[in-house]
C-alpha cells in the first residue's frame, strides 16, 4: 500500500497548480533585467497560456493514445460489445434497471468522500441521505427511492475533487479498456480504487476478491450497454473517431467540473456584416 | 474646490447613464429570453413530431428536416465557427462546397435516426443570457424508460429574426466538437479545406 501512495503522491505534484504556476511566470525572469516582473496584460496573458482550440494543443501523447484508441475499439467490436448486446438482448430493461441502481447505490460512499473532501456538505448530506434511503426503503439499493423524493444523484469523483482543488486536466490519455482520460482523472480513478470500501474488504480478506472482480465487470457491462447508443453514434457520425472522442470527453469533464459557476461555452456568432444590428446589443 | 465638484458630477453622471443602461440592457434582455423559451418551445415540439413521424417516407423527413435546419439555424455562421482559422483560408467556391456539404451530412445524420422513437417529450426549463448576448434555453427531453437528456440551444436575435447557433448536449457543444474533428481532418489533409470537402463527400448521401 505504501507504493500505491508514493505513486499517487508523486503524479499529483506532476499536475500541482503550484508547479504550473511556476511554469506560467518562469519566462520573467530575464538575464537583461534580473528580477524585474514583465508587466504584461490580461488578454495577452490569456492568449499565450490559454489558446482558443486547446483541444489538440493538450494531447501531445496523440500517437500512443490513437494506437490504444485503436486496440480499444478492436476490444469493443470482438469482445465488449457482442457481450454488450447479448445483455441487452437476453435481460429484460426492467432488471437492467435494477443492477445499474444497485451498482451505483454501492458507489455511493465513493461520492460521499467526494463530497466531503471538497467541503460541499450540503450534497455531502444529500448523498447521506440518498444512500441511507436507497438501501432501506430501495430495497438495497435495486430502486431510486430517493430521486422521488427530489434528491437526484449527483456524480462525484476524485477527478472533479482534484479539479475543483485547483489541479490542471494535465494531458489527454487513452487508458487501455477503459478509454478516454486525463492524468488528472486517472488519478482521480486511482484515488476512487482507494476510497471503495468493498476493494478494502476485499483486499483484507483475500477470499472476497472474487466479489470485487465480479462488480467490476458487472460494472464495466452496465457502463457499456448503458451507452451503447450513443457510443455507436459517435463512432459512425464521425470522420475521425479519436477525435471527437477526445473533444466530447474533454468538454463533458469541464461541464461537470464547473457546476457552481456557470461556464460560458464558446459558440459561433452572428456575422460581422451586420455592424448596425450588433450595435443594439452594446451599452 | 472645482475640479473636485466637476469630478464628483462626471462620477455621478456617467454612474446614472451606466446603471440606466445597464437597465435598459437588462430590460432588453429579458424579453429576449422569453421569446427565445417561445421560438425555441415551438421549434422543438415541430422537431420532435417530425422526426418521429412514422408515416411518412424517409425522404420526406429528410427534406422537412433540412428545412427546418435551414430558416431556423444560422447554418453559414456555424460553418464558420467549426472551420476555425481555417475560414479565412478558403475559397469562396470552397467554402460554399463545404457549407452545403455540412448541411447535407447533418440532415443524413439525424433525419432518420430518432424514427424510432415513440412518445418522447420535449420540455423547456429555463433560459439566461450570456455574457455575448447570445441566449441559451435549457430543455429536457424525457424518453419513455424515464431517462432525461438534457439539451441546451443557443440563441442569437439578429435582424428581428431567432436563429440558433449552437446545440449543448449533455454540455457537450456540437459546435466545438465538430470544430475539433474538423481541424483535424484538414491538419492531417495538408492545411486545406479540399480534404475536408472530400472526406464529407464521402459521407453525403449521393444526390
Amino acid at each position: 500500500m505504501n507504493y500505491f501512495f508514493t505513486i499517487l503522491f508523486s503524479l499529483l505534484l506532476l499536475i500541482s497548480p503550484v508547479q504550473a504556476q511556476e511554469d506560467a511566470y518562469s519566462y520573467m525572469d530575464t538575464d537583461e533585467h534580473p528580477g524585474e516582473i514583465l508587466e504584461i496584460n490580461p488578454e495577452e496573458f490569456e492568449e499565450i497560456f490559454d489558446p482558443p482550440s486547446d483541444l489538440e494543443d493538450n494531447d501531445p501523447l496523440e500517437s500512443i493514445n490513437r494506437v490504444t484508441f485503436g486496440v480499444n475499439s478492436f476490444l469493443d467490436d470482438i469482445l465488449f460489445d457482442p457481450i454488450s448486446a447479448m445483455y441487452v438482448g437476453v435481460v429484460p430493461e426492467f432488471l437492467r434497471e435494477r443492477i445499474g441502481y444497485f451498482l451505483r447505490n454501492l458507489s455511493e460512499p465513493i461520492v460521499l468522500v467526494n463530497n466531503l473532501l471538497q467541503g460541499e456538505m450540503q450534497d455531502a448530506e444529500d448523498t447521506l441521505r440518498r444512500f441511507a434511503i436507497n438501501s432501506t426503503v430501495g430495497l438495497g439499493g435495486i430502486f431510486d427511492v430517493s430521486t422521488d423524493l427530489d434528491i437526484p444523484y449527483k456524480r462525484e469523483d476524485f477527478g472533479l475533487t482534484l479539479a475543483s482543488w485547483g489541479f490542471e486536466e494535465g494531458p489527454y490519455i487513452v487508458l487501455p479498456i477503459l478509454g478516454p482520460s486525463n492524468l488528472r482523472d486517472t488519478i482521480g480513478r486511482i484515488g476512487d480504487y482507494g476510497f471503495d470500501s468493498i476493494n478494502w474488504w476485499a483486499y483484507f480478506t483475500d477470499d472476497n476478491a472474487f466479489y470485487s472482480y465480479t462488480r467490476t465487470g458487472a460494472q464495466v457491462l452496465d457502463a457499456k450497454s448503458d451507452n451503447i447508443e450513443i457510443i455507436t453514434d459517435l463512432k459512425t457520425n464521425s470522420i475521425d473517431p479519436y477525435v471527437t472522442f477526445r473533444s466530447w470527453y474533454t468538454e463533458r469533464r469541464r461541464g461537470l467540473s464547473s457546476k457552481n459557476e456557470e461556464r460560458v461555452i464558446e459558440t459561433a456568432q452572428p456575422e460581422d456584416e451586420d455592424e448596425e444590428n450588433l450595435e443594439d446589443d452594446e451599452y | 474646490m472645482m475640479n473636485i465638484n466637476k469630478g464628483s458630477f462626471m462620477k455621478r453622471a456617467v454612474f446614472t447613464l451606466f446603471s440606466f443602461l445597464t437597465w435598459v440592457h437588462i430590460a432588453h434582455a429579458e424579453t429576449n429570453c422569453d421569446a427565445a423559451k417561445t421560438f425555441m418551445n415551438d421549434m422543438g415540439e415541430n422537431v420532435i413530431s417530425l422526426l418521429t413521424n412514422q408515416s411518412i417516407s424517409d425522404k420526406e423527413r429528410a427534406d422537412q428536416f433540412r428545412t427546418i435546419l435551414e430558416n431556423q439555424f444560422n447554418l453559414k455562421a456555424i460553418g464558420k465557427f467549426v472551420l476555425g482559422r481555417y475560414w479565412k483560408q478558403a475559397s469562396d467556391e470552397e467554402k460554399q462546397t463545404f457549407l452545403n456539404l455540412f448541411k447535407e451530412t447533418t440532415v443524413a445524420t439525424y433525419a432518420n435516426r430518432f424514427k424510432d422513437y415513440t412518445s418522447e417529450k420535449f420540455e423547456i426549463r429555463g433560459c439566461h443570457v450570456e455574457p455575448d448576448g447570445g441566449v441559451i434555453v435549457s430543455s429536457q427531453i424525457m424518453r419513455p424508460n424515464g431517462q432525461t437528456i438534457p439539451i441546451n440551444w443557443k440563441i442569437f436575435e439578429k435582424k428581428g429574426e431567432m436563429r440558433v447557433y449552437d446545440v449543448i448536449l449533455e454540455g457537450i457543444s456540437m459546435g466545438i466538437t465538430q470544430r475539433s474533428e474538423f481541424s483535424s481532418v484538414i491538419q492531417k489533409g495538408g492545411g486545406s479545406l479540399e480534404a475536408l470537402n472530400k472526406a464529407l463527400e464521402k459521407k453525403a448521401p449521393q444526390s
